[in-house]
């Protein structure tokens, strides 16, 4: 009797695994892989090769514990040992492993540059997309709020704004924000202000769409590939100001980024008449440059893919 | 009508350039005094040995009363305008020296590396970007273009610590740090003038590289667009050489945008001169602000950057002016 139930319902489970349809079950699940294999073997070499190279600092950053021996900021061996088999990039004038202090750092510049840019794209993008839907005095406004902080000479700012209210990676993030928003806004507005215009959104109006329901449908979808492409310009320019202002001493001082390691390189006295910089300096220095390279060929692939004819202004 | 819209356009130029002025102006009036306290309250010590100044209630009142600090701050605004007027940019705390003639005194060497960089850097972009053009049908053009893309990536101080580890330190061709040879004597003005050369040459090499890239495309993308053009073609037509064409026909359109460039050259420059005269401890305002910011010397800080602003400001409204004198379709 018991069995019965139990073979009843063992048919009943496999009946409907039948019904899902196994097929569609699979190809769900793979859908996002082949889609994503889709997209990367649209990019170019350099743009390929930037991928890897940014899941590379990614995976670095991820698991710093576990490709590390030594936490960053404890002693662990002797002032400027040179590279060996403890220390794979030997260590610092405090006797600190370089190793972990370079994969610990990318978890700095990675955060700040992706705080940076998805606040900025964002937070820009909705404002830009609202004063070119809105239009009137609002845009008026805002056009004039974007056309000053453009103007403004950004880095020397920073470092002004960074030395008042004090080094902390918060402050940092906020200043850079407030200095990055102004172009994803601008770009957003006019691509509104363009595709509002469209039959098609003049037509959903007429059948009584709601303004929430037309930005967020038929105008977000079409602004967001353009604002993703500036979120990773912003992003790299986000990484620069960051390694920059902590070059000059205005990082925050509890946390070994790439450009605290330059400072503290740099600020080392007789470091350039010593071997010290060769696993001193160099390491923090490459991985900057890396980074930055893999992120422009990945911004200039997405450009060319998105759309051909569109030509973002770079360099500002 | 054409001329009313100019004029207006002009006119909200201009009025930008005030606004922004105005904001940085405000930014420098209301950052100091936005910090907790004020600057007397404490003064602390932050190495070992030195001097822990403690001041009584009294000193404190007088030095606030002394800057004024205890007024509305609508008065001390009116007070600070006033002293910018007048040149007055307040003492230097390091330097106890009035913070214009710290500037002053550290300004012509940023000059001096800016102005060479922007000749050099638009000078060899144009010819490189003329260049690439004339062989955009050969691969040579899509190598250039795609080394100097990269290049551009790399930021200022970055190329300038290769360029220092590389030229200075492993090959110990030109010097670490500073602008000229300390303690020397000069056998005449010329060699003055080699030795002085010789200190800026890799922050200036530095500062043209890494505007290079922007110059080059320009060049190399507007030169494209106008050999379409149809004048281009008559003029081929009518049996001119080749480098005439080239010369007078397509470079003399194509510059036109470069002098745009060469003005917003400037601004970028200026901003990233700061951490290329660090990296070279070249002594000019970069490397002051630099100074400024380890010793917490707030008056020579908001100077600099007032100094900075500025300039660029300047430059903005100067490249307006030339670019109206050179294309006559802009009317002024």
């Amino acid at each position: 009797m018991i069995k019965d139930i139990a073979a009843i319902g063992n048919a009943g489970i496999l009946s409907f695994i039948q019904a899902l349809n196994i097929n569609r079950l699979v190809s769900s699940i793979a859908r996002p892989f082949s889609k994503f294999s889709e997209v990367f073997s649209k990019f170019s070499t350099e743009g390929k090769i930037g991928i890897l190279g940014i899941i590379c600092i990614i995976l670095m950053a991820v698991f710093a514990p576990v490709i590390t021996m030594y936490p960053p900021q404890k002693i662990t061996g002797d002032s400027l040992e040179p590279p060996s088999s403890r220390h794979i990039l030997g260590t610092d004038e405090l006797g600190m492993d370089i190793w972990s202090q370079i994969c610990y750092g990318a978890r700095m510049s990675l955060t700040i540059g992706l705080a940076v840019a998805f606040m900025a794209g964002i937070g820009g993008g909705a404002l830009g997309i609202l004063a070119g839907y809105m239009g009137g005095h609002i845009d008026q406004g805002l056009m004039r709020v974007i056309d000053v902080t453009m103007a403004l000479p950004s880095f020397p700012l920073l470092i002004v704004i960074s030395a008042f209210l004090g080094p902390s990676i918060l402050n940092v993030i906020l200043i850079l924000v407030i200095f990055s928003w102004a172009k994803p806004a601008r770009i957003a507005r006019s691509q509104t202000l363009s595709l509002k215009k469209n039959n098609y959104i003049i037509a959903a109006r007429n059948y009584g769409a709601k303004p929430f329901y037309l930005l967020w449908r038929h105008i977000f979808p079409e602004v967001m590939p353009i604002l993703l492409v500036l979120v990773i310009g912003i992003s790299s320019h986000a990484i620069i100001a960051e390694a920059g202002l902590a070059f000059l001493g205005l990082g925050d001082p509890t946390s070994k980024s790439w450009g605290m390691m330059l400072n503290h390189a740099t600020g080392f006295r007789s470091i350039y008449f010593t071997p010290y910089w060769q696993w001193w300096l160099l390491p923090p220095l490459f991985m900057l440059i890396f980074l930055l390279l893999c992120l422009a060929f990945i911004s200039r692939d997405m450009e060319r893919i998105l759309d051909p004819k569109l030509k973002i202004k770079k360099g500002f | 009508m054409a001329d009313d819209w100019m004029e207006k356009d002009r006119n909200s130029f201009i009025f930008r350039l005030l606004l922004t002025l105005f904001v940085i102006l405000a930014i420098n009036f209301f950052l100091p005094r936005m910090m907790p306290g004020d600057p007397f309250s404490t003064t602390s010590a932050d190495e070992v040995g030195e001097e822990i100044i403690v001041m009584t209630e009294e000193q404190r009142l007088y030095y606030i009363n002394y800057y004024g600090l205890d007024r509305p701050l609508h008065e001390q605004f009116l007070v600070y305008m006033k002293n910018l007027m007048t040149g007055n940019l307040g003492r230097s705390i390091y330097y106890k020296m009035p913070v214009s003639d710290v500037i002053l005194l550290h300004l012509p060497w940023t000059m001096l590396i800016v102005v060479c960089a922007t000749v050099v850097s638009t000078i060899s972009g144009v010819v490189l970007g003329t260049i690439s053009a004339k062989n955009r049908k050969n691969g040579s053009d899509r190598i250039m273009m795609t080394g100097m893309i990269a290049f551009a990536e790399i930021p200022s101080f970055l190329l300038g610590l290769i360029l220092l580890l590389f030229f200075s330190v492993y090959l110990r061709l030109f010097p670490l740090a500073g602008a000229i040879t300390p303690f020397a004597n000069y056998n005449g003005p010329a060699k003055q003038a080699w030795d002085i050369l010789y200190h800026a040459f890799l922050p200036i090499v530095t500062l043209s590289l890494s505007q290079l890239t922007g110059v080059y495309l320009l060049t190399r993308n507007t030169l494209i667009t106008v050999t379409t053009k149809d004048f281009i073609r008559t003029a081929r037509a009518k049996g001119l050489g080749e480098k005439t064409v080239w010369n007078r026909h397509a470079l003399r359109n194509a510059l036109l945008p470069v002098v745009t460039r060469t003005g917003f050259m400037v601004g970028t420059m200026m901003g990233g001169v700061v951490l290329v005269e660090s990296v070279f401890s070249y002594p000019g305002i970069g490397m002051t602000l630099r100074s400024a910011v380890v010793g917490r010397d707030y008056p020579l800080i908001q100077g600099i950057l007032l100094v900075i602003a500025v300039s660029i400001l300047i430059c903005n409204l100067l490249v307006d002016k030339i670019y109206g004198k050179l294309d006559p379709r802009v009317g002024i």
